[in-house]
């Protein structure tokens, strides 16, 4: 499985992407990220931000609406966990804010090396690191190692390593020991060794913050409490460490879960180590507040920044006042309503096609912020990655289902009747499960995509949960036989089609007993065949034409009604110069945003 | 909710005295004197002519939102948001405005007004009938009997009744919990009404019932052989009549209150269901933006409780002469 | 008097242990979100789930999940660890208290303040207008769901958003430690809300009981000495019709302190009530199981203290 990066839909503030950000492979950067995904003018995305220049010192404060979920970076996999983690964390690799394709070594001293067999990675680490007190010595290529073995300690609980790196030798009955295909052979060079042939989609994984270093003569006695308090007593590599007090302690002093954090900077870290500019003296983040309330509070306030995705009513009061305050950022993930293609009504291709001509998708993207913040989506695959235009670019597919964005009834006639239903209106004695998010604009969308269910006849119980909750339990659970999902969405990891389509569509990959990311537990034979040779191919023409291709029989099959594609939203104080990370949906980056 | 319950419910039969057939002047009933008492009292009566239109608005509402032409209250338009989904204010075709979703926030409102009352009624009607029964049997009994209901009474009134509510929320989401025999929305609110709410009654019923059955009418019955449900239901039931009217009318505006305070936290009735409380959640994200949203159902809520508070009151002042204004 | 104080002490722990039993019931029987798939992320594999509900201790029996956890809360005062940030539940109900206390405390004083003065003034005054209009308003406010309360007062008075800008609004809150104006300030809108309601049973209960005790003979007595009016009232009026304001004092700050979440959650206080809040919707059992416990220790303890002080005050009451 390439792709682990998975999007959570809205709590109250909107949408908030699982930022398992994969690796910079190969060159399909998308240069028009200003108007090919109808971006409107004046408005500053993070491919557009000046990356030198920002004045040093200052504190900014960050207003989150939301807790972190984790803040070890064993375990991290949230997109306002990964900014801390970027900031106070050096993983082996790492992104710049710019760019979603191209990584940059971090902690490792130059671009990985890989044996021909893909079966070997070697990683010389940089020389002259250090970590924060209490620790305080040089990292090595020992600190990474143990980095890696802990990701498989189940008292750190990391949630992707076997998808991403359980290849390595011993890393599948691995308890948190040394891991025999993770070695350190020299005091700067780290060896990995697969059983298979996997070494890209390993290394892929190493820009994620399990694998920055982690010390464990000093871990060591955290990582054996259930759960792991390492996170809590964490030591820093990063430009700035989680406040702490002299024992290291992090709990209770620069975080107090949900409530505040504080980011101060690290002695011990040196510029001259570092491509980065970390501009600020300290990184002040509240947790906690009504969204409408925290937006008025950054736009009109001072040193402040949201980075979390602020409410309706605040990016419509940025676009109209505060322009230049606004980021927007494509290419943030996409939103469709699953309809089970396993079980229940929506198996009957013709059902499916009824729904999705029948659904509002301009209402829907309305509730979401309208056309400044959403793209109607038209097809599966996303803008900025190769094989969207080839499926169709904005407008996509042409078959009369998709032509009308705001629903046409008609063409939903038509279906119904094909499916069986003379009347137009679907009379089975079934009511349809539909589990949705609560939260603004989450509930809102789900009763849309519930009126529309009523539209065409069918009988529905909503339910809206939270959405941990939601994608935990119900959707994509092969056993609760939920209908209809209308609140679910993905984020890719990289530009590669692959990374879009094959987890959420891939029926090959669907677990019998447990949660998939395949909401609609779509397995359609033809396509997940065509999924696994496209999977093999090389060359970023060759793979966009094969998952276009892929994409027009998703669209053929309609196997989930699309309505949004995201321009992720961000705001700042006027006195604060911004800069957004590109790969994590445009969350602005503490190490390159400065105070004007 | 169970703020303010202190206060409304006196432990024990506090405070006022039980209306008794014998006591009083042969020539009037008490309940033609308590009828002239409670309309001497105008806030009452006002209250009630209110209440009876509630009533009247909750079963005719398909009526009523169709006689004054508004739409019905899960009609979305999406041209009723502007281009950033921000629903707009009042207008003559919609006089409380729209929500997020292009639908009617007064025909909502009208349409809360079902599961208001419902809740009010039904929730109390299960409470009070718990209430009244186990009250019965401990005063009546005592002994073990009375010791273990009082003190499970005291258990309960232990709980925290929100946060069980929050937990039995998210624990009971989508296909029930309990077998099914607790199913999300109305049924999960009615189920911790019942479960928790009936120990107001319990205690005021107990008692009463405790002095009761030390008068002469029950040696009177029990001399002539009358069994202990009979002397229960028949001799000292209907003293309780008057009483337990009242407070189960106090009780009302309660569970009216933790219904919306549930549907606030997003745990009791679900959308498309209007609610009040529902609504008032749905509008924190924009209070600030659409004061409308915000506004008439917290109005709606406020003056049903009022009412029912006043009425009450009422009551009470007319069962209870003593205390009155 | 001893024996009776043991006793109550004694029912307090059993309730307690009650209570307990009951939240975990609750959350670890009936059928909510598993927290080892909470946790395992969104791509799960059965063998990641397996190892946290061992580390959890979720795949013992649930009787013995119960035991343990009853033993660690009643022997060792320990709550557990969160299941998200691996914190110590105690270490953060103990960060939380200071913010409930400070919201639920400062809201009864101004409560039992203006509601005992308004409450006075009025039955000094049977009838007036000024009665009239305070027993309205009264009426009113205790009507109003104070979450909506919350809201309408930010709407009109906080400083960020509201229409007249006098208040600082919601998210303001700091502790009273850090900077104790800011704290008074911060706190001015949440301790009207909290107040309003329960200010305005106390302006009633105390009216009317003035107004009955102001009948009794005794106080005729007062009267018939020439004592000026004012000095009946407070002297001998308000002080008998004060006891049951007292008992009722105590319950309803036990049970504010237990349901403090919906004005936490309006006004962004990061109390008892936010925690549980965030933690059921995260399904992160031991937080909500401490927080409901200790939710259920503040009712069982004003009770107590009521009892006593009912007894101590009420000398009719025997210690039974």
């Amino acid at each position: 499985m390439r792709s682990l990066r998975t999007i959570t839909v809205a709590t109250l503030a909107g949408i908030l992407a699982l930022a398992l950000a994969a690796c910079g492979s190969s060159g399909n950067s998308s240069s028009n990220a200003n108007n090919g995904a109808g971006v409107a003018q004046g408005i500053k995305t993070p491919k557009t931000e000046s990356l030198t220049g920002g004045k040093r010192g200052g504190t900014l404060t960050v207003l989150n609406h939301e807790d972190f979920e984790h803040i070890d970076p064993g375990a991290a996999y949230f997109t306002i966990d990964y900014e801390a983690m970027y900031a106070t964390q050096r993983s082996l690799f790492s992104y710049k804010p710019n760019t979603f394709s191209e990584t940059t070594p971090d902690l490792a001293a130059a671009p990985a090396q890989i044996s021909p067999d893909h079966k070997t990675i070697t990683i010389q680490i940089r020389h002259g690191v250090h970590f924060s007190p209490p620790v305080n010595r040089e990292v090595t290529a020992a600190d990474a190692e143990y980095a890696l073995d802990r990701a498989a300690n189940p008292n750190v609980a990391n949630p992707f390593y076997l998808g991403y790196v359980g290849a390595i030798e011993g890393m599948k009955t691995a308890k948190g020991g040394p891991v025999a295909g993770i070695k350190a052979t020299g005091r700067y060079t780290l060896v990995i060794k697969l059983t298979e042939p996997q070494a890209q989609i390993a290394l892929d994984s190493l820009v994620l913050p399990y694998s920055a270093p982690v010390p464990k003569e000093y871990a060591k006695k955290f990582d054996e409490s259930k759960p792991s308090e390492y996170g809590n007593h964490q030591v820093a590599t990063g430009p700035y460490m989680f406040k702490a007090d002299s024992s290291g302690k992090v709990l209770g002093v620069g975080y107090q879960p949900g409530k505040s954090a504080t980011l101060v900077r690290n002695p011990n870290w040196s510029a001259s180590t570092d491509y980065r500019p970390a501009y600020l003296d300290q990184i002040d983040i509240q947790i906690g507040g009504d969204p409408a309330v925290i937006g008025r509070q950054v736009l009109e306030g001072s040193h402040s920044v949201q980075n979390d995705t602020p409410a309706n009513s605040i990016v419509k009061l940025a676009y109209e006042k505060f322009r230049g305050q606004l980021q927007l950022t494509p290419g943030g993930g996409d939103h469709y309503v699953a309809l089970n293609n396993s079980s229940g009504p929506f198996t009957n291709v013709n059902l499916r096609k009824a729904y999705w001509a029948a659904l509002d998708r301009e209402a829907m993207n309305k509730a979401r912020g309208g056309s400044l913040v959403t793209n109607v989506m038209t097809h599966f695959n996303y803008p900025e990655i190769p094989g969207f235009e080839e499926a169709g670019g904005l407008t996509g597919p042409k078959v009369d289902y998709n032509e009308h964005p705001q629903g046409d009834l008609a063409v939903a006639e038509k279906y119904m009747k094909l499916a069986g239903y003379p009347s137009g209106k679907y009379t089975g004695s079934q009511t349809l499960q539909v589990v949705g998010s609560t939260g603004n604009p989450a509930a809102e969308d789900a009763q849309m995509a519930n009126e529309t269910l009523k539209k065409l006849g069918f009988k529905t119980k909503l339910n809206l949960v939270d959405q941990s909750v939601m994608y935990s339990k119900f959707c994509g659970v092969v056993t609760e036989k939920i209908d209809v999902c209308p609140n679910v969405g993905w984020v890719a990891d990289f530009g590669d089609p692959q990374a879009v389509l094959d987890v959420p569509f891939n029926g090959n990959l669907i677990a019998k007993n447990g949660t998939n990311s395949n909401w609609g537990l779509v397995n359609h034979p033809k396509i997940n065949a065509a999924m696994e040779a496209a999977s093999k191919l090389v060359g970023t023409a060759t793979r966009a034409r094969a998952w276009a291709k892929i994409d027009e029989e998703l669209v053929a099959e309609a196997v989930a009604a699309p309505y949004d594609w995201d321009k992720q939203p961000a705001i700042e104080s006027k006195d604060v110069s911004g800069v957004g990370q590109q790969w994590d949906i445009g969350d602005w980056d503490y190490t390159y945003t400065s105070l004007k | 909710m169970s703020i303010g319950a202190a206060e409304i419910f006196p432990g024990g039969a506090g405070g006022f005295d039980v209306v008794e057939a014998s006591e009083e002047i042969a020539a009037r009933s008490p309940l033609q004197l308590f009828w002239r008492r409670l309309r001497s009292d105008r806030f009452a009566l006002v209250s009630l002519a209110f209440i009876v239109f509630l009533v009247v608005l909750a079963i005719a509402a398909p009526l009523v939102v169709k006689l004054l032409g508004l739409p019905g209250p899960s009609v979305e338009n999406a041209n009723l948001t502007d281009s950033f989904g921000s629903p707009l204010g009042p207008s003559s075709a919609h006089p409380f405005g729209v929500d997020q979703l292009g639908e009617d926030v007064m025909s909502r409102v009208i349409y809360g007004t079902r599961v208001s009352l419902e809740i009010g009624v039904v929730g109390t009607g299960i409470a009070t009938l718990i209430g009244v029964v186990t009250g019965v049997v401990a005063g009546f009994y005592r002994g073990w009997v009375d010791t273990l209901l009082s003190r499970l009474v005291d258990v309960m009134l232990s709980v925290p009744l929100l946060l069980l509510g929050l937990g039995l929320g998210a624990a009971c989401a989508v296909r029930g919990c309990l077998g099914g025999a607790i199913q999300p929305g109305l049924g999960e609110i009615l189920f911790l009404i019942a479960f928790a709410n009936w120990t107001y009654i319990f205690r005021i019923v107990r008692g009463l019932v405790l002095s009761l059955r030390e008068r002469e009418f029950v040696d009177a019955s029990r001399s002539l052989g009358a069994s202990d449900a009979r002397i229960m239901f028949r001799e000292i039931l209907p003293n309780l009549v008057a009483p337990v009217i009242v407070y189960a009318t106090l009780l009302i505006p309660l569970n009216i209150l933790l219904e919306a305070a549930l549907s606030f936290l997003g745990v009791g009735v679900r959308p498309p269901t209007a609610s009040w409380g529902q609504m008032i959640a749905a509008a924190t994200p924009i209070f600030n933006t659409a004061w409308w949203y915000m506004t008439f159902p917290g109005l709606a809520l406020l003056l049903t409780v009022l009412a029912f508070n006043l009425l009450g009151d009422g009551l009470q002042d007319a069962l209870n002469p003593r205390t009155a204004r | 008097m001893i024996r009776f104080v043991v006793r109550r002490v004694l029912w307090g722990v059993v309730l307690l242990v009650l209570v307990a039993a009951l939240t975990f019931v609750l959350f670890r029987v009936l059928p909510t979100a598993d927290p080892a798939k909470l946790l395992a992320g969104r791509q799960q594999n059965p063998k990641i789930i397996a190892e946290i509900r061992h580390n959890f201790g979720l795949d013992k029996p649930i009787l013995t999940q119960f035991w343990i956890y009853m033993k660690n809360i009643f022997l060792h005062f320990d709550l557990g660890f969160s299941y998200y940030s691996g914190a110590p539940v105690k270490s953060l109900i103990f960060d939380r208290i200071p913010a409930t206390l400070s919201l639920v405390l400062g809201g009864a004083v101004v409560w039992l303040v203006s509601g005992l003065s308004v409450g006075i003034v009025s039955a000094l005054r049977p009838r007036s207008r000024l009665d009239r209009f305070s027993m309205g308003t009264a009426l009113v406010l205790v009507s109003a769901p104070e979450y909506w309360l919350g809201l309408v007062a930010l709407y009109l008075f906080a400083t960020d958003i509201g229409q007249i800008q006098v208040f600082p609004g919601s998210g303001s809150y700091v502790p009273l430690t850090s900077e104790p104006g800011k704290w008074f300030t911060s706190l001015i809108l949440p301790w009207l809300v909290v107040a309003a309601g329960t200010a305005a049973i106390y302006a009633r209960l105390i009216r009317g009981s003035l107004i009955e005790t102001m009948g009794e003979d005794y106080i005729r007595t007062a009267r018939a000495k020439g004592l000026s009016e004012r000095r009946v009232v407070l002297r001998h009026g308000v002080r008998s019709a004060i006891n049951p304001i007292v008992t009722i004092l105590g319950i309803d700050i036990g049970v504010f302190l237990g349901s403090s979440v919906l004005v936490e959650t309006v006004f962004n206080i990061p109390g008892i009530g936010r925690l549980n809040y965030d933690a059921i919707t995260h399904s992160d059992f031991p937080i909500v199981q401490g927080t409901v416990v200790l939710a259920a220790l503040f009712i069982v303890v004003a009770n107590i203290f009521v009892d006593i002080a009912y007894a101590y005050l009420d000398p009719r009451v025997r210690y039974e």
